[in-house]
């Protein structure tokens, strides 16, 4: 094999994995949320808000993991809205998640326009992982990120662990599929459904914050151009499974790599064509796991999007 | 502890009510963002007032925003009462001016004005209800989720304009920038007060469309049947009505007049087809059509609020360099507290006390 290609192969693969991260973050989080029966559509609002705070965070305090935390909580908090919404208050839960974006878009363009194009002095900085990053080809691919890279893999672990393996998963689920019995077997319907709403805008919120604390230490409005929408549908992609979740973001963040290293390397294939892809192959790709999900009937949890009202019994 | 009991009908008092505490809401919650920055709301307000009603030509700026807002809210509504949840009035717009402008640029420059500009109404309104119908086939026949869809699909029309603005639809002579040449005067929809005003005859087809989709609504066995698909689409099955048929015809409606406020907002307003055509538009419609509580002629109004915020937030933007951003902070605001508000006219609560065990 020629050595430059395998070299920039490399190279590509360790962005996708990057890359990849910033979607797989929002993804986990939106999965288990769906699993306990929130649609929350406004993933892109709240990666924007922690996009944001996170930066502002990190600015303010000079200590990047600072401002990821800073980040998360701030998308957490206004995932809340949308719990305290749609739980409680039993909203339309698709509107009340698009006005989530649109809040998302608005505050922090609001906020954020005195920050345009300034630059963090100290970023989140790769650690490679010593032993395991000297493997051939995987080493520089998987063991050469940076901490949130690391989180990454193993909150895939841990949550595909819970979800499948331990009592928490059984009741997550059920409140999910068939909130009425779950209530009837003592479960907390509501305790549950705000809670991993809220965790599941904590993990949209990192992943914006991993943007601009990490891989472009710098704000811009828009800054996280819809990978929040892209995220909602990998959720349908993965069937509602952290594993899938995992192999869905890396596919799409190798799409991703591979559309700035063609664009780096001055292809001829046209630039508006090439942004579109990642657009265009999700638009593919939710058909398909549409179909597969009719086929095989896995995945959608029955309930979502469902208020669940104890006096309708 | 709080009862929670269905309510059977809603009071027409609380369903006025709940609209306006929310927009009420909603503006307090600007404030407070507004606080939080340093800005003083009341100025901000005040300027948006101004900005938006202050002067003869201030109304009918705002009146040009209304028009595509108007279109397109009135569509949303007719797919909304059949839960077709289309959030892809922003693609539907795009495509809409990509098909209207196609004659504008390449059409035959010896075509009649009324006959041009009417070919390409009809051309944009195809190409908007085209965009609308793909992801209504797909709902329809296989499941796919329409919000997702109709998502992605404004992402990919936005690339495409991107693609023809880079390409080959960009003027030779823009040095280098994505605009077309200027539409030649046939093919601009004629403006219908004096410069500098821009209001367009596009004012008429809003209204028009309005009290139609409002008869369609309220007056014939089509609308009737898309409210029996809303409220129940098993019921509707049995009842036999064909819901595939009017599922697609209602997202047609809607994609179709989206399309038409995008291509009468270019010929009329813009008169140039380029990167940035206001296609934000089809967000913004969304929260009217909602607001609106899905009624076509209360859309109307409500459209012309909203554009008044726009044109407002325009207008502090350059004059007081307060970002637009806030614009989207209220609007979202409002929506929050009119879906909290649903609660108290879908249910009426009480304070009870729990039953001893």
């Amino acid at each position: 094999m020629n050595p430059t290609f395998g070299s920039i192969l490399i190279k590509v693969l360790a962005g996708a994995i990057q890359s990849g991260t910033i979607l797989l973050l929002p993804t986990l989080g939106e999965v288990l949320t769906e699993r306990s029966g929130v649609l929350n559509l406004g993933l892109e609002g709240l990666m924007l808000i922690g996009a944001f705070f996170g930066f502002l965070g990190a600015m303010k305090t000079g200590n990047p993991y600072i401002g990821l935390l800073i980040g998360m909580a701030a998308a957490a908090g206004a995932a809340a809205i949308h719990a305290f919404i749609s739980v409680t208050l039993r909203g339309n839960q698709t509107v009340t998640g698009l006005a989530l974006a649109i809040f998302g878009m608005g505050l922090t363009s609001f906020y954020g326009d005195r920050w345009v194009s300034q630059r963090l002095t100290v970023a989140i900085k790769p650690m490679a992982i010593p032993g395991l990053s000297r493997i051939p080809v995987l080493g520089p691919i998987l063991f050469s990120q940076d901490l949130i890279v690391y989180m990454g893999y193993v909150l895939v672990a841990v949550f595909w662990f819970l979800l499948f393996k331990t009592k928490i998963g059984v009741n997550l689920r059920a409140v999910g599929e068939n909130a009425k019995a779950a209530d009837a077997m003592g479960i907390n319907v509501v305790g549950t459904r705000y809670f991993w709403t809220i965790l599941g805008g904590a993990l949209a919120g990192a992943g914006g914050a991993y943007i601009t604390c990490g891989i472009h230490p710098y704000w811009l409005n828009g800054i996280t151009s819809g990978r929040g929408w892209i995220a909602v549908a990998l959720v349908v992609f993965a069937m509602w499974n952290p594993v899938n979740a995992f192999l869905g973001s890396f596919l799409f963040g190798s799409i991703e790599a591979l559309q700035l290293q063609l664009q780096a390397g001055g292809t001829y294939i046209n630039s508006a064509l090439l942004s579109m892809l990642p657009y265009l192959t999700t638009f593919v790709v939710i058909i398909v796991a549409t179909l597969i999900v009719r086929v095989r009937h896995v995945g959608t949890p029955k309930e979502l999007g469902v208020p669940y009202a104890r006096e309708d019994r | 502890m709080l009862r929670f009991e269905k309510r059977d009908k809603t009071p027409v008092q609380l369903r006025l009510m709940v609209p306006v505490a929310s927009v009420l809401l909603g503006m307090l919650v600007g404030s407070i963002v507004m606080l939080f920055a340093h800005v003083n709301p009341l100025r901000v307000y005040g300027a948006i007032v101004s900005g938006a009603f202050g002067s003869a030509y201030r109304f009918s700026e705002t009146l040009v925003i209304a028009v595509p807002l108007i279109l397109i809210s009135v569509g949303l509504t007719l797919a909304y009462r059949m839960k077709f949840l289309n959030i892809g009035a922003k693609g539907q717009y795009i495509i809409g001016a990509i098909f209207g402008s196609y004659l504008a640029l390449f059409g035959p420059a010896t075509m009649s004005r009324p006959l041009l500009l009417t070919l390409m109404m009809v051309l944009g309104t195809l190409g908007g209800a085209l965009w609308a119908v793909i992801p209504a086939l797909l709902k329809v026949y296989w499941n796919v989720n329409e919000v997702i869809a109709t998502l992605l699909l404004n992402y990919i029309a936005s690339y495409i304009l991107w693609y023809f603005m880079y390409g080959t639809w960009r003027d030779p002579g823009s040095h280098g920038f994505p605009l077309s040449k200027n539409f030649a005067l046939n093919a601009q929809l004629p403006r219908i007060l004096p410069p500098p005003s821009r209001l367009h005859i596009g004012l008429y087809f809003a209204l028009v469309a309005a009290v139609i989709v409002w008869i369609i609504i309220r007056k014939t066995r089509f609308g009737y049947e898309a409210r029996v698909i809303g409220e129940n689409e098993r019921a509707a099955r049995y009842a036999g009505i064909n819901v595939v048929k009017t599922v697609i015809i209602a997202a047609a409606i809607s994609g179709g007049l989206a399309g038409l406020a995008g291509i009468a907002h270019t010929s009329a307003v813009l008169r140039i087809l380029q990167l940035e055509i206001n296609s934000d538009y089809g967000y913004t419609a969304i929260i009217a059509a909602w607001l609106a509580g899905l009624d076509p002629l209360v859309a109307v109004v409500v459209s012309v609020l909203l554009a008044a915020l726009e044109a407002g937030g325009y207008q502090i933007q350059i004059v007081m360099r307060v970002p637009f951003g806030i614009v989207g902070v209220i609007e979202s605001s409002i929506l929050f507290c009119l879906l909290a508000g649903e609660i108290f006219t879908h249910y009426r609560i009480t304070l009870a006390r729990r039953i001893a065990a």
